[in-house]
C-alpha cells in the first residue's frame, strides 16, 4: 500500500509539473530539469522524514533502556557470582600490530582491573617493530595476572583474535583492541550480564581519550552519540547490531559454536556480530564497561578509517544478505540489516545529493535560503540528539558545541569519503587493512 | 540584506566548499594509500672485487673544534 502511495504521489508530482511547464510553454531541458528537481525534492523529503524517525525512536528507546537499567538495579536479586572465589575466569585477549608505542601502556592498564580470576593473552601479530619485545618486558615483571605473549607471521586481527581464542583458558573471552584503555570496573561489569542463558555477548562503552583538536573533540560527540543513543536503544530491543572492537566479552562455548572470526570482511567486528544474531543469541550493552581509545587526529588518516569501516559493513552485510529477504524467518535481524544499508548507505548518499539538490537551487534561483532551512533542521536534530546523549553519558557540555561543527563540515568530508567507498565496494575494487598510526597518548 | 539571507550565503559557501575538500581529501587519503617505496635499495659494496674494509666497526671519534665547552677553556 505504501508503495502504491508513494509511486501515487511521485505520477501527480510530475503530472502537475508537466502541466505547469506547459502552461508557461517551457522547452524540453525546463521541463526535464522541473521533472528531475521535483523528484529529488519528493526523495528528500522522504528521507527528511526517515531521519525524524529515526531520531525520535533513538532517544525513545535509549531513554526506556536507561530507566530499565535504573530499575533493574534497584529490584535485581543478588547476582550468581556474589562470591570472588566463584566469579569465573575471563581471558583477555589484546591482538597488536605496530602497537609499540602504546602496548605497555595498554597491558599495564589491564593489570590494574578490579576482577580476582583473569588472564591477559597478548598476540603480536607479526608486527614490524619492538611491539613484542615491550609486551614481553610487561609479561616478565612479576604480576599476581598471568600475562602471555604469543608471536605469530602477520595474518589480520581476525586471525590473532581466534589464536587468542583458542589460547584462552578462560569460560569467557574478553576481545579489545591492543591501543584500548579499559575503565577498572569492566569485567565485573560485564559478566554479570551473562547470568541470562540467552546473552552470549556484551558490547561495552567507547570513549575517545585524545580529545585535543578539533577532529578528535568531533569524534568524542560521535562516539557519545553513537553510542548513548543509538547502542542503547538496540540494547533495549536486545539487537546490538555492533560488539566494538575495543570491548567486547563472549561466552567462549558462543565464539566457538559460531566459528569464531572470519576474515573475509574488513568489518570483523560487525560480522561477528551478524554471525551471533544469525545464531540466536542475545547481545547485551554496558554502558559502564568503558574502554578509553585513540582516535584519528589528522584527516587523511580518519577518512582511511571511515573508508575501512564503511566497506567492511558492507561486506559483513553482504555476507548476510539472506536474512534481507526473508523477514519471516530472519525476524528482528532483517530490520537490522535494512537498518545498516540506511546507515551506511542512503543516509551518506541523501546528504550529499540534498547538499548537491540545494547548492544547486542556491545558485540556479538565488534560493539559497533553502538550504540554510535544510541545514538547519539537521543541525537541530543533531543538537537535540547530542544534548540528550551527553546528559545521559554525563559527558562535557561542551561536546554540544561541536554538533554545529558535525554538520557544518564535518559530515559533508565524511560523507563524500563514505559515497565513494560504497562505489568502490559495489564495483569490487581490492583494498588493504588500512593501519592507523599510533601517538600513544592513551 | 537580512540575516538568513547571510546565513544562507555562509552555509551556501561553506556546503560547496567542504564537498570540494572533501573530494581533494579522498583523492590525497587514496594517494597516500598507493604510494610505495620506491625500488629496493641495493648493497654499494655488491659488484667491488678484492678485501673490504669493514663496515660499522670503525669507531666513530669526534674531530676536536675551535669551540670547547666553557668549563674546558
Amino acid at each position: 500500500m505504501w508503495v502504491a502511495i508513494a509511486i501515487g504521489g511521485i505520477v501527480s508530482l510530475l503530472y502537475f509539473s508537466y502541466a505547469s511547464v506547459r502552461e508557461a510553454k517551457g522547452s524540453f531541458s525546463v521541463l526535464f530539469e522541473s521533472f528531475v528537481l521535483s523528484a529529488i525534492s519528493l526523495y528528500l523529503l522522504f528521507f527528511l522524514a526517515l531521519l525524524v524517525l529515526r531520531y525520535v525512536v533513538m532517544i525513545l528507546y535509549s531513554f526506556m533502556d536507561h530507566v530499565e537499567s535504573m530499575y533493574k538495579k534497584r529490584v535485581a536479586p543478588p547476582p550468581i557470582y556474589r562470591e570472588e572465589s566463584s566469579l569465573p575466569m575471563i581471558s583477555l585477549v589484546v591482538p597488536a600490530y605496530n602497537e609499540g608505542i602504546v602496548i605497555q601502556a595498554a597491558i599495564r592498564s589491564l593489570l590494574q582491573l578490579d576482577y580476582p580470576n583473569y588472564e591477559i593473552i597478548v598476540i603480536d601479530d607479526g608486527s614490524s617493530d619492538d611491539t613484542y619485545e615491550k609486551a614481553m618486558a610487561v609479561s616478565r615483571e612479576q604480576h599476581d595476572i598471568p600475562v602471555r605473549v604469543i608471536t605469530k607471521r602477520n595474518g589480520g586481527k581476525a586471525e590473532a583474535l581466534n589464536t587468542g581464542m583458542t589460547l584462552a583458558r578462560g569460560e569467557f573471552i574478553l576481545n579489545m583492541d591492543g591501543d584500548s584503555k579499559l575503565s577498572s570496573n569492566t569485567l565485573r561489569a560485564c559478566i554479570r550480564h551473562f547470568e541470562n542463558p540467552k546473552i552470549g555477548a556484551v558490547a561495552g562503552n567507547v570513549k575517545v581519550v585524545n580529545r585535543e583538536n578539533m577532529w578528535t573533540k568531533i569524534q568524542a560527540l560521535e562516539y557519545v552519540e553513537g553510542l548513548a543513543m543509538a547502542r542503547k536503544a538496540q540494547s533495549f530491543m536486545r539487537v546490538v547490531n555492533i560488539i566494538p572492537g575495543p570491548l567486547g566479552m563472549f561466552r567462549k562455548t558462543v565464539l566457538q559454536q559460531v566459528g569464531g572470526y572470519d576474515s573475509d570482511t574488513f568489518a570483523e567486528d560487525c560480522d561477528l556480530t551478524l554471525k551471533l544474531l544469525m545464531h540466536g543469541w542475545h547481545i547485551a550493552y554496558e554502558p559502564s564497561a568503558i574502554a578509553w581509545v585513540e582516535t584519528p587526529s589528522r584527516l587523511l588518516d580518519l577518512l582511511k578509517q571511515r573508508y575501512r569501516w564503511t566497506r567492511g559493513i558492507l561486506q559483513a552485510t553482504a555476507k548476510h544478505s539472506h536474512a534481507l529477504w526473508q523477514p519471516r524467518k530472519a525476524g528482528i535481524n532483517c530490520f537490522i540489516l535494512w537498518y545498516m544499508l540506511f546507515e551506511s548507505i542512503m543516509w551518506p548518499f541523501s546528504t550529499l545529493l540534498g547538499n548537491l539538490f540545494f547548492a544547486y537551487v542556491g545558485i540556479q534561483y538565488g534560493l539559497a535560503s533553502l538550504l540554510f532551512y535544510w541545514w538547519l533542521q539537521l543541525t537541530v536534530l543533531d543538537v537535540v540528539a547530542a544534548a540528550y546523549c551527553v546528559v545521559i553519558e554525563e559527558e562535557a557540555p561542551s561536546l554540544i558545541f561541536y554538533a554545529i561543527m558535525f554538520r557544518l563540515f564535518y559530515i559533508n568530508i565524511i560523507d563524500v569519503s563514505k559515497v565513494f567507498a560504497t562505489i568502490e565496494e559495489w564495483r569490487g575494487h581490492t583494498m588493504t587493512w588500512g593501519k592507523l598510526e599510533r601517538e600513544g597518548k592513551l | 540584506m537580512d540575516l538568513i539571507s547571510i546565513l544562507a550565503t555562509v552555509i551556501l559557501v561553506t556546503t560547496i566548499g567542504t564537498m570540494v575538500i572533501g573530494v581533494g581529501a579522498y583523492v590525497a587519503f587514496k594517494l597516500r594509500d598507493k604510494r610505495k617505496p620506491t625500488g629496493k635499495r641495493t648493497d654499494d659494496t655488491l659488484n667491488k672485487e678484492g678485501p673490504q674494509e669493514p663496515i660499522f666497526l670503525k669507531r666513530y671519534v669526534p674531530e676536536p673544534t675551535d669551540q670547547s665547552a666553557p668549563d674546558e677553556r
